[in-house]
Parts: structure tokens; sequence; C-alpha cells
């Protein structure tokens, strides 16, 4: 074994969203001068603005540390950071497994959130050092020795030696490094043994290519060699190696224990896929690091351009997103209400929120979003089963046999004095009651098996509004079950707009099918003639409103003096119409096609 | 021949729903008036060679320019009448507000030539008229109309509003029956519109108390307002010749109908607009600036300066102005304006509404069904 790998310590941070794990690391940053404080942009990981704006670290991100230890020794410390939210559970997974201890940081005010407790899970399955912080302590409210309990309680881990810090005034960032280097085992693995790196991320360069973010378990590798894709069985030349200092440095070899990064010129993203194994293609490792998966998307739902000419602009734009997140898939859809436009999958609700807001900002498209819908596998009189995952392509009634949904295992974490609230929730969206366990005098873990459309649907919102913020949610996916479903459609004068069917279990489908012909009613405005509205299933009418005709919309003055005006009124009126979209003699509003989402049960 | 409008920017107070260019006087010290009147001297001096061959009609607006004081409104008239070729068979136009009205104004303007009054009434309905900011009561419109018909006013027109704060339907049939009974030759009825930057806009766009005791009708009640109109006034035997407009046979506003057909027209004094040979342009609305350019000689025009017109736009205009009134656009008058047929240019839009049988064809016009006419905004879209 190397010596060198002797002084290398590789952890990531546990934390719950604002909890303060950026401030942390930006702390860490500081106080072991990989950059002077007026260097620091305010949290250095964080470098995507929605990632700052929201609080939440999106992509994954690395920085190695030389931190000189009260030992008098110098060690390198690998930070990488993980995205905090369930979406990116896989990628969390994969992170974990590159390191050999984790930060739990839990904030004192708040105590554990389900999410960072799911985490933990994965940290303790990866046989992860976990070194308990207890962040914020200088607020007034703090309450560490709460929070310890709840450590004790709920994960079962010996908090006594738990460290008290606060990121923010810098408290305990100093025994927190400290602790780093004497409780983090160092790495293990071989530097001559054949190459296993294991890819916890990648970015696109555009001028290096697709980048792998690794850390290497055994071996070595440097500029020339020619290394292989385990999964994918490509082999590509390594053209650079380096460290996150924290920005790239390239340095001559990358050995066993190390973390850092590998270009070789490789042009698709998808050939760095997070969790695979690369190797010496010439010296190739019998077999890859345990743990690979595909990342599959869970949730889809339609993009369409509110401008039609924007088409070119948005597939430009989703390729250029692709680039740099191979779990983002589209392709072409065309609707009858929208046009043209892409289906998209996303790994979650977060992941398809921030490609919409990354799509609106950043490359300033203006787009109309239909319902996300998760993939049904639909059983047919044929005996074939369909995968559906836009309810338009839902196959005729007749011919369906079943429909299965996807179901997950939910995780809660909440006030006890909230559970009924989030009994009822549940009770509301379907759920399958698993346990309750009481994780300190006030507060419960509840686990649940739920739909994922009812998550998708409004849970977020739901439950935060029930338990006033206080509930935190972890869920993952379990498998399929079959379901009574049924398919809503929506006629306006008559037509299908297709844009607004959605899928929906029958005792729930007459409610939400009344519910949305009522809502669409106050949307869509009053025109030249009178617009029923109906929902319906199959060809069965079940709920119809009817907008009526407008009966005054006229200027009521116009003479010589604002006749620019008025005309100019009216050109403005009419752009306002055009980007309403036309479905056989209605004009109907963006919003619309908002409100299948907006409706409380 | 164009018409000939007079922006009068004077009032003694602003309404608060009213968007036009207007000083109040209420409170200036200043002698605006006059500074307005020794611009407009300038103004009409320089211009007057627009008309070389006279005018077709005269409207003297505002603001409102029965709010001048007798000797300058006799200056006004003076001015114009020897500056314009005058004939008496010409419709000469002025509008006015009650409380700004007395005999000897009205001495004054008949002497000059008016032969049309038209006066603000609004309401006869004294809390209708304070909820908009208007000065005047009923009491005082009811004099004004009596003065008016005793100083040989035998055109008449009378403007009402329907949609104000807090009204509702029978207290509007209240101030029509009212208008009836003093046979004005014309009535305009307007439907109260919202316009930025005034003070009612502000009031009825913020959750103001006002807001929620004297609701605005919504526009079922304003039409419902409207539709009731047509038939009362149907029956007294008006005509309504143009969507806000109507008049006993041969009383039709000769000055208007000529913005509605198309014709050119010249605006003098700060704020009035002038179109001529497919130019627009607009005097910039400020007294003081008003008449040092012209004392200096400098362009009037405001910040938009001289707008030309294109072709398209002139079509779209002719549209949107022709189809407010009841006989429609000329075909012939089109065709020879603008070289095409505007079946041939608006052949689309045409067809599409043909199955709601929207556009009527009577003779040498288009018009549009009677039923959609207060509807027509989203046809009348389709031409601009």
């Amino acid at each position: 074994m190397a010596q060198a790998s002797q002084r290398i310590r590789n952890f990531s941070i546990i934390a719950h969203i604002d909890h303060g794990k950026s401030t942390l690391a930006d702390r860490l940053i500081e106080y072991t001068g990989a950059l002077s404080k007026r260097e620091m942009e305010e949290q250095v990981l964080d470098s995507m603005d929605l990632e700052r704006e929201r609080g939440i670290t999106i992509k994954l991100q690395a920085v190695q540390l030389s931190y000189k230890a009260n030992n008098g020794e110098v060690y390198e410390l690998n930070l990488i950071d993980t995205p905090g939210h369930v979406d990116f559970t896989y990628e969390v997974s994969r992170s974990l497994a590159a390191c050999e201890g984790a930060l739990l940081v839990v904030d004192a005010v708040q105590g554990i959130e389900a999410q960072t407790l799911a985490n933990v899970y994965l940290a303790l399955e990866n046989n992860l050092e976990i070194i308990s912080v207890i962040n914020k302590i200088d607020l007034p409210s703090a309450e560490p020795e709460r929070v310890k309990e709840e450590i004790e309680e709920v994960i079962g881990l010996d908090a006594s030696e738990a460290i008290l810090a606060s990121a923010k005034t810098g408290i305990g960032i100093e025994e927190i490094l400290e602790r780093i280097v004497t409780m983090v085992p160092p790495p293990q693995g071989e530097d001559q043994a054949p190459l296993k790196a294991l890819i916890f991320d990648s970015k696109f360069d555009a001028y290096k290519g697709a980048i792998s973010y690794v850390r290497i378990v055994e071996g070595r590798v440097s500029k020339g060699t020619k290394m292989k894709m385990m999964a994918t069985g490509k082999v590509f030349e390594v053209t650079e190696v380096g460290v996150f200092a924290p920005a790239m440095r390239i340095i001559e070899e990358l050995k066993a224990g190390q973390v850092g990064f590998i270009a070789a010129s490789i042009k698709n993203v998808k050939d760095t896929q997070v969790g695979d194994t690369i190797t010496d293609a010439e010296n190739s490792a019998p077999e890859p690091l345990p743990g690979y998966r595909q990342a599959t998307p869970m949730v889809f739902c339609g993009l369409y351009p509110v401008d039609a000419s924007d088409y070119n602009r948005l597939r430009d734009s989703l390729e250029k997103l692709h680039l740099n997140d191979a779990s983002l898939v589209f392709e072409p859809e065309t609707s009858v209400a929208l046009g043209f436009g892409y289906r998209c999958g996303f790994l979650g609700l977060l992941h398809m929120e921030i490609v919409q807001e990354r799509l609106e900002r950043e490359y300033d498209l203006n787009m109309i979003t239909t319902a996300p819908s998760v993939i049904y596998k639909v059983h047919t009189l044929k005996g074939e089963v369909i995968s559906i995952d836009n309810p338009s392509n839902l196959p005729p009634i007749e011919s369906i046999v079943s429909i299965e949904e996807p179901v997950v295992k939910a995780t809660i974490l909440v006030p006890s004095e909230y559970v009924g609230a989030i009994m009822e929730l549940n009770q509301e969206k379907r759920g399958t009651y698993f346990t309750m366990d009481y994780v300190s005098k006030s507060r419960v873990k509840l686990i649940y098996e739920l739909p994922l459309s009812e998550i998708v649907f409004d849970y977020f919102d739901q439950l935060k509004s029930r338990t006033k913020g206080y509930a935190s949610l972890d869920y993952e996916l379990t498998g399929y079950k079959e379901t009574d479903l049924v398919k809503i459609d929506v006629l306006l004068n008559g037509e299908m707009v297709d844009a607004l069917s959605f899928i929906i279990h029958r005792a729930k489908s007459y409610n939400r099918g009344r519910k949305l012909v009522e809502k669409l009613r106050g949307i869509i405005p009053r025109q030249m003639f009178e617009i029923p509205i109906q929902s319906v299933i199959g060809n069965k009418v079940i709920a119809r409103e009817t907008v009526s005709a407008l009966r005054k919309d006229v200027l009521s003055k116009c003479y010589g003096g604002d006749i620019s005006r008025k005309r100019k009124l009216l050109e403005k009126q009419k752009v306002g119409k055009k980007r309403m979209n036309q479905v056989g003699n209605v004009a109907i509003p963006q919003d619309a096609f908002m409100a299948v989402l907006k409706i409380d049960d | 021949m164009p018409s000939l409008y007079i922006h009068v920017p004077f009032c003694v107070k602003k309404c608060d729903y009213c968007a036009f260019y207007s000083q109040a006087l209420i409170n200036s010290s200043e002698d605006l008036i006059g500074v307005y009147l020794e611009g407009l001297e300038i103004e009409m001096a320089k211009r007057r060679k627009d008309a070389p061959q006279g005018v077709s009609s005269l409207f003297i607006g505002g603001g409102t320019p029965t709010a001048l004081q007798d000797r300058d409104l006799a200056h006004l008239m003076a001015m114009i009448q020897r500056n314009f070729h005058w004939n008496p068979e010409v419709e000469y136009t002025i509008e006015g507000n009650p409380g700004t009205i007395t005999p000897a104004k009205l001495t004054i303007l008949r002497s000059y030539g008016i032969n049309r009054f038209s006066l603000g009434v609004q309401a006869f309905d004294d809390k209708l008229l304070s909820a908009v900011g208007r000065r005047h009561t009923a009491r005082q419109a009811r004099e004004a109309i009596g003065h008016l018909r005793t100083a040989g006013f035998n055109n008449l027109n009378l403007d009402l509003m329907f949609g104000l704060p807090a009204q509702d339907l029978s207290r509007w049939q209240a101030s029509l029956e009212e208008a009836l009974a003093y046979a004005p030759e014309h009535l305009s009825l307007y439907g109260l519109m919202l316009e930025e930057g005034t003070p009612l806009y502000k009031r009825y766009t913020a959750e103001t108390r006002e807001k929620t005791l004297n609701q605005l009708p919504d526009d079922d009640l304003q039409a419902e307002m409207q539709e009731w109109a047509v038939q009362r006034l149907k029956e007294e035997g008006y005509t309504h010749y143009e969507t806000s407009n109507f008049a006993r046979p041969g009383y039709e506003c000769r000055h208007n109908l000529g913005y509605w057909r198309g014709e050119d027209y010249l605006g003098f004094g700060p704020g009035g607009v002038s179109c001529l040979n497919r130019v627009r342009w607009k005097i910039i609305e400020d007294v003081r600036v008003y008449r040092s350019r012209l004392q200096s000689g400098q362009d009037l025009a405001d910040e938009a300066g001289q707008e030309p017109l294109a072709l398209q736009e002139c079509m779209a205009e002719r549209m949107i102005l022709g189809l407010r009134l009841e006989e429609g656009v000329n075909l012939t008058a089109f065709k020879n304006d603008f070289g095409v047929d505007l079946r041939d240019i608006y052949r689309d839009v045409l067809e599409r509404y043909k199955a709601q049988d929207v556009f009527k064809i009577k003779g040498d016009f288009l018009c549009l069904n009677p039923r959609y006419s207060f509807v027509a905004n989203s046809i009348l879209q389709e031409f601009v």
C-alpha cells in the first residue's frame, strides 16, 4: 500500500435543505485555504444560480482540501457534495460509495428530516464512518440535547461525541476537520491493481468533452491510458486527469484513494454514466464496482413552445441541457391543442421543475407545460403490456384488461401533533399505512405506500400546507400495482383537447372531472359564441359547464384624436389572443393547461 | 375638404375617468388661457393653408370649451372665423358642460354661427355624477338644456354614460328617460371605460373601499343597459347609426361621420390630432411649450412625431371605424382609396365568420350584423 493514501480522507456531507450544508462546505474550504476569503464567492459548491436561489444542490461537485492536522501531518481531504433531494437518491448513493466517511449535519433547531434519514441509511449501507455535527448552535432556539436524542433514537448512532458547530460563525470547524482526520478511515485499495474508478458525476465541457468525476478505487490512471467504460464497453484514450482545487487542476496521475476528474474527448455525456466503472482497456478489472444502474425517468410531461417558431430553439436547448444531464430524456410529440413540442422524462418533480426553469431563464423560452404523468403499464386484450407516459396515448377503454401504476414507499417525519393531518392526507391520496414510530418525544416517523401519481399531483404542497411546513418526505419506488384507473378527456365546444387528458383512479374521477370543468369555466374567457365544456370518460359525459357568449366587447368611443391608440389597442388584444391556443373555434389561455394541476380534491 | 377640430384643453376640474389632455383651471392662478389663445393665433395663421377650400365641418371640443369666459370665447370664435372660410350650411359644433353654460356665452356662440351643441350630461343623477368626479348637478344640466333651447340651438346632442359606479338598470333607465323628455336631436351613449392613468382607474384597480361599496356594473349588466337603450331609442324614432351614437334622421353628426368614413381632418390646439394624406400627428400636450414653439417657429408635433400610416394600417382603420357605422364600409370608396376590393383582401376573415353570419353586404356597403355590434372587438382584431 502506498504511503500517500494513508493521508487521504474522502467524505461527503449529509444534510437536509437549509440545514447549512453549503455554508459548512464554504467554511471548510476557507479554513483550509483552498480559496482566500476574497476569492470565494458565497457558497462555492452550489454553482448554478438556481441552486443558490433554492438553497439546494442539483449537480454534484467535489473539492480537494489540503489540511495540516494537529499531529503535524498534511492531509488531502476530498469533499464530495451530494444533491439533497429525493429525485436524486441514486446519485447520492454513488457519491456516498465514493467516500469512507460522512458528516451528518443536523440543524440544532429543526432536528432530523426524512431526507437526511434516507441519506444516512444509504451511508450506513455503504459502511461509511459517520460524524455527527449539530449545526446552527448559535441560534437562540437551538436545542442540541433534543437533537442528540433524535440522532440516537432514530438512527441509532452514539451522539454523545456530536460536534456542536455553527458554520455561520465558524464554531467547531477545526474540530470537524480534526475528527475527519482521526475518525474517517484512509481509503483502502491497491494502486498496483487493475484500474477501477467509480463515476459519481459527469459534466460536459465544450473543449474537453464529457468529463467524468471519479473516485479511484484501485489502480492508477494518467494521460494516454486506454480506458474502458465497463457498462457500455466503450473505450476512450485519456487526454487529461486532475483534481478539484476547487477549480480543475491537471495533474500527472490519479491513484487509488484519490478523487478527481478524467477527460477523454468523450462526445456524449451518455458515455459517462453515473455509477459506471472505468477500467484500463489493456489491463481490465475482472468485474465492475457494484451498484450501477441506469437512471430511469419516473415523471413525464409535455413541453410546448408558446410561440410555435421557438420549436427548434426548444430542441436545441433540451439538447444542451442533456449534455450535462443524461437523466433528462425527450422525444418529439404533437398535440392538437398545443402543436409541436416534446415529451420529456425526469427523475422526479424537482428535476422537472429545474429543467423547466432553466429552459425559461437560461434559454429564454416561453413554454406551456402539460400536467405531469407517471408511466402506466397497460395490459391489453391482445395480451400485450404497453407503457404509457402520456394519457392521451391510452388505448381505447374496450381494449384494456387492466392498468398498473407505480407505487412508492414513503417515509414522513413530522411533529406528532400533525399525525392526524398526515393520515388524512394519505387517506385522500390512496395511501396504505405501514408503520408509525416515535423518533423522539414529539416527533413521529410514518411509513406509507402511496401511488406515485398522487405524489406527482399536489402531494408536496398539501404536505407543507397541512403541517405548516414541518413535515419532510422521502420516497422510493417499490413497484407496480394494478388499480382501477380511468382516463378523463376534456371537450371544448365538442372538440377534444388532448393536452388536458389525464388518468385517475375511478373513485376520484367524477369529483375531479367536475372540479376541472368548473375551473376551466373560470379560465376560458367568454367568446363570441357559447362554449360547452365537458369532461368525459370514454363516451360518457361526467360533468358539463358552459361559458356563456360574450355580450359586451366594444370600444365605446373612437374619434379622430385616438384612432391610432385604439388601433394599437386592438393590435395588442390580437397579440394576446394569439398567445392563446386554438382548438376548433375556441381560444384557450395557457392557464387552462395548468388548471389540471391545481384542483383540490 | 378636411374637417376642423379645435382642442380647448381646459376644464374647471378634470373628471375622474378622463384621459384626454386638459388643464384644470380650479386652482390655477396663471393666465393659461391667454397663453393658449396667443398660440392658437399663430398656429391658425400658419396652418390655415391646409384648408384652402374651407372645412367640411367644425368641432370645438376639449376639455370644456365653455369653461372659457365670455371674452375669451368671443376671441376664439372670431379667430376661427377670420382664418377659415365660413359657410352657414356647414355643421359647427361646440361641446360644453352644465355649470359652465350661461345665456351670455350661448348668445356669443350663436352670433358667430355655431349651429350644434353637444352637452355632457352623463347622468341626471347627482350621486352618479359625484361618484365619477363631475362637478355639476342634474339640476344644472336641466338649466343648461333650457338655456340652449332658448338660445335657439335646434341641433342638440346629449352625452350620457352607462356602466357608472353603483349604477343599476333602473337608474340608467331614469337618466335616459329624462334625456328623451328634452327631445334631443342626437344622443351619444357611452359605456364607461377605465383608462389607465386616470384617478378612477387607480381607485378601481386597487382594493379600495369605494370599489367594494360602489361596484362597477359587470359586462352583462352593461350589455343589458345598452340593449335596453337601443330598443327604447328605436321606439322613439332615433337611428342607431354608430356603435354609441343615435340621431333623429338627418341629424347624424357630420363631423364624426368624417372620422368614421376615413376622411382627412385637421386638429388645432395642444393635444389636437391631424390626419392629412395618410400622415397623422398630434400637437404637443403642453400649453406653454405649444406657444413657445409657435413663437420660435419650431415643429409642434409631440414625441411621436409625424406618423406616416402604412397602406395596411389605413385599410385596417377604415374597417375598424367603418364597421362602427350602421351603414358600414363603402366598397367603392375603399377601392378608390386603396386600389383593392376589400372583399378580396379580407376574403379569409369574411369566410371564417360566414357560418355565424357576422358580415353583410348591403348595396355598396359591407356592414356588421347588428347582433354583433357590441361584441365587435374580437372581429375588428382580425383587420389590424
